[in-house]
């Protein structure tokens, strides 16, 4: 029995993860001496995070690697016990992976998780059915459901370890999301999908929290994944939640200022366009420069006036050269990232 | 049908399912598991060469038929959990078990139980197959393996709980099914797959009788080779269902204290 959505759906509150690392030198003396004096030091991997999320909301939750992210997501799907702070769920203390808890959550890490590996995911599936007590009814629809969306016809009956990276992905979200939980912890659900799959994966996931008003928090190094279902945007960094805002606001913690893009009638030189701005860039007719943020509309102005212009837009700096900026360029992978930026037409 | 009971017929048939994927490799693991055989080849040339063709009251045949029976009984009782949550735990794919709403414990008893069905007929023909050859004789009273299955449910049960345990310390350890092996060696021992029990020395036998290990495998063995009464069977599963709730309570603590320790490393 499902119960109704609180108002609060998910409620984060000082929460703080420790652990104990043990280290060893390499090589055989590391060995012996590691025998006879273990050494140890705790790390800190969540330091007094707080937040709070609306049923139905679709959350970013973004950093770099080893920033917390998984440990927190963890800790609010049950897995791992908090060493401090409180965590509410659907109403629930994860930590004690109730029943009713469990049937109204999930959690998505990666794409060898909940599937059998050596039978059809059709199984899998009927295992799910029984565990969440998921009326025969209700299965068959929703199994119909997944089955158009994620285009699942044809490979429910394969031996899972024949299935692609990709068929695999989309039978574990199906398994995953099959008993309908209203909140979704997802931690990279595309890594390692080709483009056409993640789109795939993307339009699930926001079809699943358009019908059922479910709460999804994401983690991907995909900005595109991010950028496409997500207003608001957590960033955490070393344990500690530093940002917490919608992507707008995120782009603007950039110091790089919006990037102007011009689609020109007339060839211009580079030295002529870098008086309007700076990182200047020109590709046969088209340009594009960084302007201040306060002088966005004067230089535009000034650009349209000055020169031949069939096009100009202005856009943010792509989130995923925010994030390098705010977790330094020696620490970010987001830069890797492909695609997604927010853009804002004003020609 | 009750929605637990539908669970574990669910779990049950899809690790049929699974099991039969693996059937070759159960069997090559079931002609691994010949330590019985070779004992039993052992005591019948010991028991050839010994004046009166006899040690102890048992003869070459005796010997054949109780090896044997252990041999049987110790292929029903076969617990490999130790070892499957060791990997777990360390490799943090017992993470996607944990989300869901049902001790992960049941899909590994349906699991073993499933293996055990698909192991039953092939251990049928090769007991048959090496009784005809060592000259082993068993029981044909109908009610001595009606105690046995009894005894055996019990017996793997207790079995699989303190596996089961002892897997778990794998939230501490780095490895856990080092202390699996000692406790198999133990196992063993009293429970008599080297010798049967009344070969020890008589200090041994009162601590063995305090223990579960002589009452799951020696004594359906000396049942299927006729050397147990009904009478002693009831008693040994009396002691059984003791230590199962034993083991049931240690497996829940240790699961309950253990979780707290959980890294969910890796997945």
């Amino acid at each position: 029995m499902i119960s109704p959505p609180p108002d609060v759906a998910v409620q984060v509150r000082d929460l703080r993860k420790s652990y104990t690392v043990h280290e060893k030198d390499p090589g055989l003396m590391g060995s012996v001496r590691s025998f006879f004096n273990r050494r140890s030091h705790e790390v800190e991997a969540v330091k007094g995070v707080s937040f709070d999320l609306a049923p139905g909301e679709v959350v970013g939750f973004l950093g770099p690697n080893g920033a917390g992210k998984t440990t927190t997501l963890k800790m609010l799907s049950g897995l791992l016990h908090p060493t401090g702070g409180t965590a509410r769920v659907a109403g629930f203390e994860p930590r004690k992976r109730e029943t009713p808890f469990l049937k109204q959550i999930t959690l998505v890490m990666g794409q060898k998780q909940q599937l059998i590996w050596d039978l059809p995911a059709l199984d899998s599936f009927l295992v799910n059915q029984a565990i969440y007590e998921i009326p025969e009814a209700q299965y068959q629809a929703t199994m119909r459901e997944f089955t158009e969306v994620l285009g699942l016809e044809g490979i429910l009956k394969k031996q899972v370890r024949k299935l692609s990276l990709g068929e695999r992905m989309k039978c574990e979200l199906a398994a995953a999301l099959l008993h309908r939980p209203r909140v979704l912890f997802l931690d990279e659900p595309t890594i390692g999908l080709d483009v056409n799959m993640q789109e795939s994966v993307r339009a699930f996931v926001r079809d699943y929290n358009q019908r059922f008003e479910a709460t999804v928090i994401l983690t991907s190094h995909y900005m595109a994944d991010v950028t496409a279902l997500a207003r608001r945007i957590l960033v955490i960094d070393a344990g500690q939640l530093v940002f917490d805002g919608d992507l707008a606001s995120l782009a603007e913690q950039s110091s790089g200022g919006k990037r102007v893009r011009l689609q020109l009638r007339q060839p211009i030189s580079l030295a002529d366009l870098s008086r309007y701005g700076n990182d200047a860039r020109i590709d046969g007719l088209s340009a594009e420069l960084s302007v201040p943020r306060s002088e966005v509309s004067a230089r535009a102005a000034r650009l349209l006036a000055d020169l031949d212009v069939a096009d100009l837009t202005v856009e943010d700096p792509p989130i995923e050269a925010v994030m390098a900026e705010l977790f330094g360029a020696g620490r970010e992978k987001a830069a890797e990232s492909v695609t997604g930026s927010v853009a804002a037409s004003v020609a | 049908m009750t929605p637990f009971l539908r669970k574990f017929r669910i779990l049950f048939s899809t690790q049929f399912a699974l099991m039969t994927e693996y059937r070759a490799e159960i069997v090559i693991w079931m002609l691994s598991g010949t330590l019985s055989l070779i004992m039993m080849l052992v005591w019948m040339g010991q028991a050839a060469a010994a004046p009166g063709g006899q040690i102890r009251g048992f003869s070459a045949s005796d010997f054949a038929s109780y090896f044997l029976a252990t041999w049987f009984v110790g292929q029903l009782l076969v617990v490999w959990v130790a070892w499957e949550l060791d990997f777990e735990v360390r490799q943090g794919t017992l993470s996607p078990k944990l989300l869901r709403p049902l001790d992960p414990m049941w899909g590994h008893y349906s699991g073993h139980v499933a293996e055990k069905i698909v192991r039953f007929p092939i251990m049928l023909v090769l007991v048959s197959l090496f009784a005809w050859l060592a000259g082993a004789r068993f029981s044909l009273d109908w009610r001595v393996y009606a105690a046995v299955l009894g005894l055996v449910v019990l017996g793997f049960t207790v079995r699989f709980l303190w596996e089961y345990s002892l897997g778990l310390l794998a939230f501490w350890t780095e490895s856990s099914t080092s202390f699996q092996e000692v406790v198999w060696l133990v196992y063993a021992a009293l429970g008599g797959l080297f010798a049967p029990l009344a070969f020890y020395p008589q200090w041994v036998q009162n601590i063995a009788v305090w223990t579960p290990f002589p009452y799951m495998l020696g004594l359906p063995a000396n049942l299927i080779a006729g050397k147990a009464t009904l009478e002693q069977a009831g008693q040994g599963a009396l002691v059984l269902v003791g230590w199962l709730a034993v083991f049931i309570l240690v497996r829940l603590m240790v699961w309950r204290v253990g979780l707290k320790k959980y890294g969910a490393v890796g997945a």
